[in-house]
């Protein structure tokens, strides 16, 4: 009997285990941080609220926001805009369909800094391949990561093209679940395909696009692996974002304290963000 | 009864994992532990120190070395290790800028308490040497091991091409030969020619390939900062910044990032660039036939007396607290530098000894004839710095970077205003 009640606690204790270990200890920890000010090797010291108050004056924090909000603009839309027409096309019936479909989704599963070491190639403003194509063109140069009005856009274009495959799938998902008599309804009324595909298909993959919209802010405000590789966050702190930011604050000028503290506001800003999408699009239903 | 043998079987098994998780200590009872850099040079050469030194040595005082664990940096290794209590009883390859936090959060030896430490060391480097490695404290928790001077690493062939019979020493000069070199030479109307190279990125360790040796040779061997004290805040600075913000200016140098392309060096993309004696390998094994190229001290105003001085890259010698035997330690880093162990160093790491007399020492002579190009490191070496003692040196140097790439590549500050901010922020660093 007393065995009996042990086996499913026993069952379930390597997730139980592995959620105060790797969840709820970093957690906790975190919020225990964000009073404190330690650089790892000497002891913690409690400083209170220092670290909240710091944050809303540090302007290279605000900088970082404003450049991931600028990243988040740029990327969000085209890469809905550009998932969606490729997953309508790739819904037709075309040929070599199924290698089209793999060969978008390619990029998703290459890893992020071999992409960015290969766009960094593309990028270069001497000798980068795009630059050329317009020199070829008669057209000047763009300074695509050394330009600081340039540098966020590039990424965000880079970003774009190695996540959009994922946004391809789901959206062919969404599209395939649009019943075809639909369709067939309206073209009898004389429907054309852009008719078709604003009063039948938007509304029912609405869903899709507010998970991919979700998916992708979520994503992007996680943007670093690309500036970390490309830029460093330069130039002049064009493409510093707030991830980068805070793995400098922790990793570079172990002010761990500091960084929890950042972390720990950023991802309530998320959350925020995610619930506002989330009842603007309830209420739009 | 089944489930408590269960239970009883998986305690046992947890106690296992955690007995593997034990650190060095079982290791230590034979003796110390010696990690060394994990390159294959260096690994090399702490092995044959340590068969050399276990000769005549068993129990206790054998040395057992072994490379730093891999992980993304040696720092971010050596910084884990120090938090978890994993030390190793002796490290090599410790940059002297590291050295100050650690010995601020009391994890290293000072070793001047140790017996016949400063004679040895007065014996070994120059008293501006035991200066430099001197802590804020006065204790001295560093030994000086070797250096990798920064230098004008330069294309002999292209230098000769363009009139010049040397390699540019000041900075007209430097103005001269670059106005020269640099050019288009597909007539796309882009250069693709320039004189010098430098990263463009603001990662804080690139100014020691750019600014921090071209400060240390304006200003003869100059400090950044003296305690909480700022010293880069002088006309060195602001000569610096003016001169390469000038070959930024005017094209002469690219400010487009080279990683990850072919070596622009080699291709004669570039004529130049600021680097260390590691570049001897590389060059030599992948230069294209006829290709020649030399190795000069760093460019220095028009107006510059005085011998030429640069950064010299100091990886020293420390011993963690943890060590159970600090006197032993010692007497083992004694004999891993002495004299003809350093020549070992040399031979086999191609990394020069931080010692006195480096360049006319006479046993050593062979090698740097069988090396010439290491002659003018070793010429060097004489007027090589490190960096200032300061547990915050990592961010004063990001500040300059910061400023350095407003007004360097993109010229939004001039360079008075440039230098001056940075010495503000890195007041405000200071009196946080």
């Amino acid at each position: 009997m007393k065995s009996k009640k042990i086996i499913p606690y026993l069952l379930v204790s390597p997730y139980i285990i592995y959620f105060l270990v790797f969840v709820a200890f970093p957690v906790t920890f975190s919020v225990i941080l964000t009073f404190h000010s330690w650089n790892i090797i000497s002891p913690m010291e409690y400083i209170g609220l220092n670290n909240y108050k710091r944050l809303f004056n540090d302007a290279f924090f605000i900088k970082s926001l404003l450049n991931t909000l600028l990243f988040l603009a740029i990327h969000i839309p085209l890469q809905i805009i550009i998932a969606l027409v490729i997953a309508e096309l790739l819904n037709q019936n075309i040929k070599l369909r199924g290698f089209f479909r793999g060969a978008f989704f390619l990029p998703v599963i290459v890893s992020g800094v071999v992409v960015t070491i290969l766009w960094q190639q593309l990028f270069g403003y001497d000798t980068g391949l795009l630059n050329r194509g317009l020199v070829s063109l008669g057209l000047n140069k763009i300074g695509w990561l050394v330009d600081p009005n340039w540098a966020m856009p590039s990424i965000a274009i880079m970003a774009t093209w190695k996540n959009v495959g994922l946004y391809i799938i789901l959206f062919l998902v969404g599209l395939q679940t649009v019943p075809p008599h639909y369709y067939e309804a309206a073209e009898l009324e004389g429907a054309t395909h852009f008719q078709k595909f604003i009063y039948i298909t938007l509304p029912i993959i609405n869903p899709t696009i507010f998970m991919v919209v979700v998916l992708s802010t979520i994503g992007g405000f996680s943007l670093f692996i690309e500036p970390y590789v490309m830029t460093g966050g330069g130039p002049l702190n064009s493409t510093l974002s707030v991830v980068l930011y805070i793995y400098k604050q922790g990793f570079f000028y172990y002010h761990m304290g500091y960084s929890a503290t950042l972390g720990l506001f950023f991802a309530c800003l998320i959350l925020l963000v995610v619930v506002i999408q989330k009842r603007y699009v309830e209420k739009d239903k | 009864m089944r489930i408590n043998t269960k239970i009883l079987l998986s305690a046992c098994a947890c106690l296992l994992i955690i007995s593997g998780c034990s650190n060095n200590k079982s290791q230590k009872n034979n003796g110390l532990i010696y990690w060394s850099s994990n390159n294959t040079e260096e690994i090399q050469f702490a092995d044959s120190m340590v068969i050399e030194w276990n000769k005549t040595h068993s129990g206790s005082e054998r040395i057992n070395s072994q490379p730093v664990p891999e992980g993304q940096s040696s720092e971010e290794i050596i910084l884990a290790a120090v938090v978890g209590k994993t030390t190793p009883d002796i490290y090599s390859n410790m940059w002297q800028g590291d050295v100050e936090s650690y010995a601020e959060a009391g994890a290293l030896v000072a070793l001047d308490t140790l017996p016949g430490f400063l004679p040895f060391i007065y014996e070994r480097c120059d008293s501006a040497v035991v200066k430099e490695i001197t802590s804020l404290d006065g204790h001295i928790y560093q030994i000086p091991w070797k250096i990798n001077p920064i230098m004008l690493l330069y294309n002999v062939n292209s230098i000769n091409e363009i009139g010049l019979a040397h390699a540019p020493a000041n900075y007209s000069e430097f103005y001269e030969a670059s106005k020269r070199y640099t050019r288009d030479t597909n007539g796309d109307g882009y250069i693709d020619h320039w004189f010098g190279y430098s990263e463009v990125l603001v990662t804080w360790w690139q100014r020691f390939f750019d600014f921090y040796p071209l400060y240390l040779a304006a200003s003869n061997g100059g400090s950044l900062v003296k305690g909480k004290s700022v010293e880069f805040n002088n006309k060195y600075a602001v000569e610096v910044f003016r001169f390469l913000r000038s070959l930024y200016a005017k094209n002469y140098f690219s400010k487009e990032s080279f990683q990850g392309k072919q070596d622009a060096f080699l291709s004669t993309n570039i004529a130049s660039r600021f680097t260390g004696p590691w570049e001897i390998s590389h060059t030599e094994k992948f230069k294209p036939e006829g290709f020649k190229y030399d190795f000069s001290p760093i460019p220095v105003p028009d107006d510059h007396k005085g011998p030429v001085y640069t950064y010299g890259d100091p990886k020293n010698l420390v011993i963690f607290k943890t060590c159970t035997n600090a006197k032993l330690a010692w007497k083992f880093l004694q004999f891993m530098i002495n004299k003809e162990n350093d020549l070992k160093l040399l031979k086999i790491t191609n990394q020069l000894p931080r010692r006195k007399n480096l360049e006319i020492e006479e046993s050593y002579q062979p090698y740097f004839e069988k090396n010439p190009k290491m002659r003018a490191f070793a010429r060097q070496a004489k007027y090589v710095k490190g960096t200032d003692a300061s547990p915050v040196l990592k961010e004063v140097f990001d500040l300059i970077s910061q400023e350095y790439e407003a007004c360097v590549i993109f010229g939004k500050k001039t360079p008075e205003e440039a230098i001056n901010d940075a010495a503000k922020s890195v007041s405000l660093l200071f009196n946080k």
